[in-house]
C-alpha cells in the first residue's frame, strides 16, 4: 500500500478539481449571460465544455462519495450484525460493488476508444481525454470498494476477488480494447471472447438475484441499478459499453447543470444563517395561519419544481432550508417535515411553464396552450392535498399561532431582504427572456456566495471549501445513480418491453376502467425506473392509440401520465425522490419510506380521482377557449 | 423490508421474461430515427425492413425503434460505433458529425430547388460515400425532407430584418455558428427544449426550420412570420455501420441498395403533402408568408455566401464545395439550354 501522505495528494486533487469543475460551470454560464446582453455575441464552445464539466464532477464526486463511504443504499439493520458476521456482510457488498465497478471500468475504457471520433474535440482539449474520466472514477471507486472492507488482509483479498469478476464479466469490452489498441489479433482471441461471454452469461441470472438480495445488505443502490443494466445487457448479447454510453447522455444532457448548481445554491444557504432570518420572515407572514408554515413550503416546492421542470432538484436545492424552517419554528417534528418536503418536491410539474408540460404537447401532438390549461386544476388539487394535511396537522399538535404584526413583520424583511430578492431575481431573469433555466442556476450560485460571503457575512471565503465539500459527495452520489438508472431504462426500451406491454393490453384489455388502473400501475412503475424524458420520449407514444382506442380526452391522458409520474417519483423502493431525500435530510432510505408513506398515500387518493374524474383535467378548457 | 425484497424479486422477474435470445447466425440490424411513429419516414423504414427480409431470404431483419426512444441522433451514432445500433435514419445535421463535409447542402442558398438537389446528390455520393467509410459508416440513402425557411416574430424580407432580431442556432455546431456572427446576427445556441420556453420569454425570435417541423414542434405558434425565400434544402441519410454491412453478403449488397431509391421517392411526396396540409392549418392559425422581391434575395445571397467564405477551406474541405458549386453549374448550364 503507498503512503498515506500520497493518498492525501489525491484526495486533495479529487477535491481540487471537483470543486473546480463547479465553481468553472456557474462562471461559464453567468459569463454566456453578459456575454449575450452586452456583446450580442455567446462564448464560443461553452455548452460543450458545461456538459462536460458535469461529467467530470460526476465521476470525481462519485470517487469521492465511495472514498467517504457515502453511496446510498438500504442497509437498514446491518448495524445489529455484530462482527464477525459484520465483517463478512461487509465483505460480500465489498465484492459485489468491486465487482460491477470492474466490469463498468472496462466498459467504460472501451466506450472512449471505440465509441467517440478521436477527432473530436471539446473545444480545445480532445474528447478522448475528457471522457477518460470514467474509467478513471469507475477505477477509483472500485479499489476504494475493497480497501473499505473491513478486518483482516483475508477479506480485502476476497473483496478483491471482484476485479477478477468484473474482468470476465466485461471480456467483450476487453477483446474490443484490444481491437481498438492493436489492430491485428491472432484469431483465437475471437474464440475465447465468444467463450468469455457464455461463461460470464451463464452467470447473469444468478447474479442478479444476488445482486437484488444484497440490496438488503447495503449493497450501494447505483451497483445494484448499474450491475442489473449490465448483466441484462450480457445475458442479450448486447454491446456492453452501452451502460457508460447512457451515462454519458444523461450526464450531458441540457438541463443536468441545474442539479448540481441548485444544489451548492441551496447548500451555501443552509450553511449560512439564511435559515434563522428566513424562520422569522415566515412566522411574521405565515404565522397566524393554522399550518401556515407548511402551506408555504408546500408553495414554494411547487413553484420550485414547475420552474426547474425536473422532479428532485427542489429536494436537493431547498430540502435543507425549509426543513429548518419546519423544524426550527418548533412546531413540526422532523418526521412530518421530511415527508412532507420530500412529498411537495415531486408535485408542481403541471404548471406553466412546466417543461415535461411542452415536451408532452409536442411528443402528443397537443396544443401545449391545452395541456397548460388542462393541468391547472389537478395540479392545484395535487397541492390542496399536501396543504390540507399541513393544516390537519396543524391543527391536531395544537401548534400555537402568531398573530400577524406590521412591526415585526416589516423588520423581518429588512432582515432578509437579501436572500428575499434571490428568487426575485431568477424570475425576472428567466420569464423576461434574460437567462436560460441552467443560468439562472448559475445566478443563484454566485448570488448566494456574493449575499452571505460579502454582503451578510455568514460565510467567509475560507468557509466555502468545506461547503463544497458537504455537497460534493452528494452531487456524486445523486449523478451517479441517474446515470446508471439510464442503462436500466435503455435495456427496457432495447427489449422493446413497454411495446409488448402495449401489444398486450390492446389484444387482452377491453373495459376503459380496467385499462385506467392498469395504466396507473404501469406509469408508478415507470416513474420508479425512468427520467421524465425518458418516459416522455418512449412511453408516450405508446399510450396514445391505447387512449384513443378506450376513448380517454387526449388532454386527460396526458395528466393522468404525467401526475401518476410524478406520484412514482415518491414511490417505494426505488422512486428517485426518495433516494435525494436521504441524501438531503441525512437519514437512512427505510426511515424516509416510513416518514412519506402518509403523504404518499394522500396523494394516490388525489391522482386517483384524477385518473378516473376527466372533469378535472378537461373542465376548465370547455370554459377557457382559445 | 419483505415487502421490498418480494417487489424487487418481482421486478426482476418481469425484466427477465422480456429478455431475447442471444443472436445467432442470421443478422438482426437495429435501426434508429427521430422519426415519429407512424410518420412517413418511419412507414417507409418498415417497408425497406420488409423488402430487405424477402431479398435476404428471411436472413436479415431490421428492427426499427422510432421516435428517438433509442436516443437523440448524437447517441444514435455512438451508439452505431459500440454496435449496439447497426443503422440509423439521421438529418443533414447529425451526419456531418460523422464527416463534416456532408453539411455542404445546408449551406444556405447554394441548392435551390429539388431537381438540383437530385443531381448533386447523385454525382457527389461517391466522394462522400468515402468520407464516410473512413470514419466506419456506409450512407444507404440520401433523404430529403423539404425546404428550411426562417420563421420570426415580426417580418424578415430583408437580412437587415433578421439582425434586429436574435436567432435560435443549434449548440454544439460552433463553426456553422461562427458564420453567423460573422454575417451580423444576433445568434442564441440553445438545445432544441429550450425553444419554445425562449420564444415565450423573449429570450429568442427567429429559428430556422421546415415548415412541417415548425408546426410539429408547435414552435410557429410565436413566431408566426415564414420568409417565402427558401433557405436550404433539408436533407439526411440512412447509414449503416461497415461493420454490420460487411457481414451481408457481398452478392445480396447491391440488390438491397436497389431496392431503396424508390420507397424514398415515395415518403418524399408524401412528406409534402403532409406539409402543404399543416401550412394551410398554420395559415388558418394566424401564420403570414412574407414574399422576397429579387433585390433583398440578391442581398441575402451575397451576404451569407461572404459569410461561408470564412468556412470553406478550413471547417469543410474547399474539394468538396467546390465540386458541388460545379455540378450546379452543370445542371444549370445544361437545363438554361
Amino acid at each position: 500500500m503507498p503512503g498515506k501522505k500520497s493518498f492525501q495528494a489525491l484526495h486533495h486533487v479529487e477535491n481540487g478539481l471537483a470543486g473546480l469543475s463547479l465553481i468553472l460551470i456557474a462562471l461559464f454560464l453567468t459569463l454566456e449571460i453578459f456575454a449575450r446582453k452586452l456583446f450580442k455575441t455567446s462564448l464560443p464552445g461553452s455548452g460543450d465544455y458545461i456538459y462536460h464539466l458535469i461529467l467530470w464532477i460526476t465521476f470525481l464526486g462519485g470517487a469521492i462519495t465511495s472514498r467517504e463511504d457515502r453511496h446510498l443504499s438500504l442497509s437498514a439493520g446491518i448495524e445489529q450484525f455484530k462482527d464477525p458476521l459484520r465483517r463478512w456482510i461487509l465483505t460480500a457488498t465489498g465484492f459485489i460493488a468491486a465487482t460491477i465497478t470492474t466490469a463498468l471500468f472496462w466498459s467504460s475504457l472501451s466506450l472512449v476508444l471505440i465509441g467517440f471520433d478521436p477527432a473530436r474535440k471539446v473545444g480545445i482539449v480532445p474528447i478522448r481525454l475528457v471522457v477518460l474520466i470514467i474509467p478513471i472514477g469507475f477505477g477509483l471507486m472500485a479499489l476504494r470498494f475493497i480497501f473499505h472492507v473491513p478486518g483482516k488482509r483475508a477479506n480485502r483479498l476476497i473483496a478483491g476477488l471482484g476485479l477478477l469478476l468484473g474482468t470476465l464479466f466485461a471480456f467483450s469490452s476487453i477483446v474490443n480494447i484490444l481491437y481498438a489498441v492493436f489492430f491485428e489479433l491472432p484469431p483465437f482471441t475471437d474464440t475465447l471472447a465468444e467463450l468469455a461471454y457464455s461463461a460470464a452469461n451463464f452467470l447473469t441470472l444468478p447474479g442478479i438475484v444476488i445482486l437484488a438480495a444484497s440490496a438488503l445488505f447495503g449493497t450501494p443502490i447505483f451497483i445494484i441499478l448499474g450491475g442489473i443494466a449490465y448483466l441484462l445487457f450480457l445475458r442479450s448479447g448486447g454491446a456492453l459499453e452501452v451502460i457508460p454510453s447512457e451515462a454519458y447522455t444523461m450526464l450531458t444532457g441540457s438541463i443536468i447543470p441545474a442539479i448540481p448548481l441548485f444544489t451548492l445554491a441551496g447548500f451555501i444557504l443552509s450553511e449560512s444563517k439564511a435559515g434563522k432570518r428566513l424562520v422569522r420572515l415566515f412566522q411574521a407572514f405565515f404565522g397566524w395561519l393554522p399550518g401556515g408554515l407548511t402551506i408555504m413550503a408546500v408553495l414554494v416546492c411547487t413553484f420550485f419544481t414547475t420552474f426547474t421542470g425536473a422532479s428532485g432538484v427542489t429536494i436537493l436545492a431547498l430540502g435543507g432550508l425549509l426543513s429548518y424552517i419546519l423544524v426550527k419554528s418548533g412546531r413540526y417534528s422532523a418526521r412530518f417535515s421530511i415527508g412532507l418536503l420530500t412529498a411537495s418536491g415531486s408535485i408542481g410539474l403541471l404548471f406553466p411553464p412546466s417543461l415535461p408540460i411542452i415536451l408532452y404537447g409536442v411528443t402528443a401532438q397537443i396544443n401545449i396552450k391545452h395541456m397548460f390549461v388542462g393541468g391547472v386544476l389537478p395540479g392545484i388539487f395535487l397541492v390542496l392535498t399536501l396543504s390540507i394535511i399541513g393544516i390537519i396537522t396543524a391543527i391536531r399538535n395544537k401548534v400555537s399561532r402568531v398573530p400577524f404584526r406590521i412591526k415585526e413583520a416589516l423588520s423581518s424583511v429588512r432582515e432578509s431582504i437579501w436572500e428575499i430578492f434571490l428568487p426575485v431575481i431568477i424570475i425576472l431573469g428567466y420569464f423576461l427572456g434574460f437567462t436560460t433555466l441552467v443560468e439562472t442556476a448559475a445566478v443563484a450560485v454566485i448570488y448566494a456566495i456574493i449575499i452571505e460571503v460579502f454582503v451578510n457575512r455568514d460565510l467567509t471565503l475560507m468557509d466555502l471549501p468545506a461547503v463544497f465539500m458537504k455537497c460534493i459527495p452528494i452531487i456524486g452520489g445523486v449523478l451517479m445513480i441517474l446515470a446508471v438508472s439510464k442503462g436500466l431504462s435503455y435495456y427496457i426500451v432495447d427489449a422493446e418491453v413497454p411495446m409488448r406491454l402495449s401489444e398486450w393490453t390492446r389484444a387482452n384489455i377491453h373495459s376503459r376502467y380496467l385499462f385506467l388502473l392498469l395504466l396507473n400501475i404501469a406509469l408508478l412503475i415507470t416513474g420508479c425506473l425512468m427520467d421524465i424524458f425518458s418516459a416522455i420520449v418512449v412511453v408516450v407514444p405508446l399510450i396514445i392509440p391505447l387512449g384513443e382506442l378506450f376513448g380517454i380526452d387526449p388532454i386527460h391522458l396526458g395528466i393522468i401520465f404525467l401526475a401518476n409520474l410524478e406520484l412514482g417519483y415518491l414511490t417505494p423502493p426505488v422512486g428517485l425522490n426518495l433516494f435525494l431525500a436521504s441524501y438531503r435530510f441525512n437519514e437512512p432510505l427505510a426511515k424516509i419510506y416510513r416518514d412519506v408513506i402518509p403523504f404518499f398515500l394522500a396523494l394516490l387518493v388525489t391522482v386517483l380521482l384524477i385518473t378516473y374524474i376527466p372533469w378535472i383535467s378537461t373542465g376548465l378548457l370547455k370554459v377557457i377557449h382559445f | 423490508m419483505k415487502l421490498l425484497k418480494i417487489s424487487i424479486i418481482t421486478l426482476i422477474a418481469i425484466l427477465s421474461l422480456s429478455i431475447p435470445a442471444v443472436s445467432t447466425s442470421a443478422l438482426t440490424i437495429k435501426l434508429g430515427t427521430l422519426a415519429p411513429e407512424g410518420s412517413p419516414y418511419d412507414k417507409a423504414l418498415k417497408r425497406i425492413a420488409a423488402e430487405w427480409n424477402v431479398i435476404s431470404n428471411g436472413r436479415i431483419t431490421i428492427k426499427i425503434y422510432p421516435g428517438g426512444i433509442v436516443g437523440g441522433e448524437y447517441d444514435m451514432i455512438r451508439k452505431m460505433r459500440i454496435n449496439q445500433l447497426q443503422a440509423a435514419a439521421i438529418t443533414g445535421v447529425a451526419m456531418s458529425q460523422i464527416a463534416i463535409d456532408t453539411i455542404t447542402f445546408q449551406i444556405p442558398f447554394l441548392v435551390r430547388t429539388d431537381e438540383e438537389l437530385d443531381y448533386v446528390l447523385e454525382k457527389i455520393r461517391p466522394t462522400l460515400d468515402s468520407k464516410l467509410a473512413e470514419k466506419g459508416f456506409k450512407i444507404l440513402a440520401f433523404t430529403k425532407a423539404g425546404w428550411v425557411h426562417i420563421f420570426a416574430r415580426y417580418p424578415v424580407v430583408t437580412p437587415e430584418d433578421l439582425m434586429r432580431q436574435k436567432m435560435h442556432v443549434s449548440e454544439g455546431n460552433s463553426a456553422l455558428n461562427m458564420a453567423w456572427r460573422e454575417m451580423g446576427f444576433h445568434i442564441i445556441p440553445l438545445p432544441a427544449t429550450e425553444v419554445v420556453p425562449g420564444l415565450q420569454s423573449g429570450m429568442i425570435d427567429a429559428f430556422t426550420t421546415t415548415p412541417l417541423l415548425a408546426a410539429a414542434m408547435q414552435w410557429f405558434g410565436i413566431a408566426r412570420n415564414m420568409s417565402e425565400l427558401r433557405w436550404a434544402p433539408m436533407t439526411g441519410g440512412i447509414v449503416i455501420s461497415q461493420r454490420a454491412w460487411k457481414r451481408i453478403p457481398k452478392e445480396l449488397q447491391p440488390k438491397l441498395q436497389a431496392a431503396i431509391p424508390a420507397i424514398m421517392d415515395d415518403m418524399y411526396k408524401e412528406t409534402m403533402e403532409i406539409e402543404k396540409q399543416a401550412l394551410k392549418i398554420m395559415l388558418e392559425n394566424g401564420l403570414v408568408i412574407n414574399p422576397v422581391p429579387p433585390e433583398a434575395e440578391k442581398q441575402w445571397k451575397e451576404l451569407v455566401r461572404r459569410g461561408f467564405n470564412i468556412l470553406v477551406g478550413k471547417t469543410f474541405s474547399r474539394e468538396v464545395y467546390e465540386a458541388v458549386e460545379g455540378y450546379l453549374e452543370e445542371f444549370r448550364n445544361n437545363n438554361a439550354r
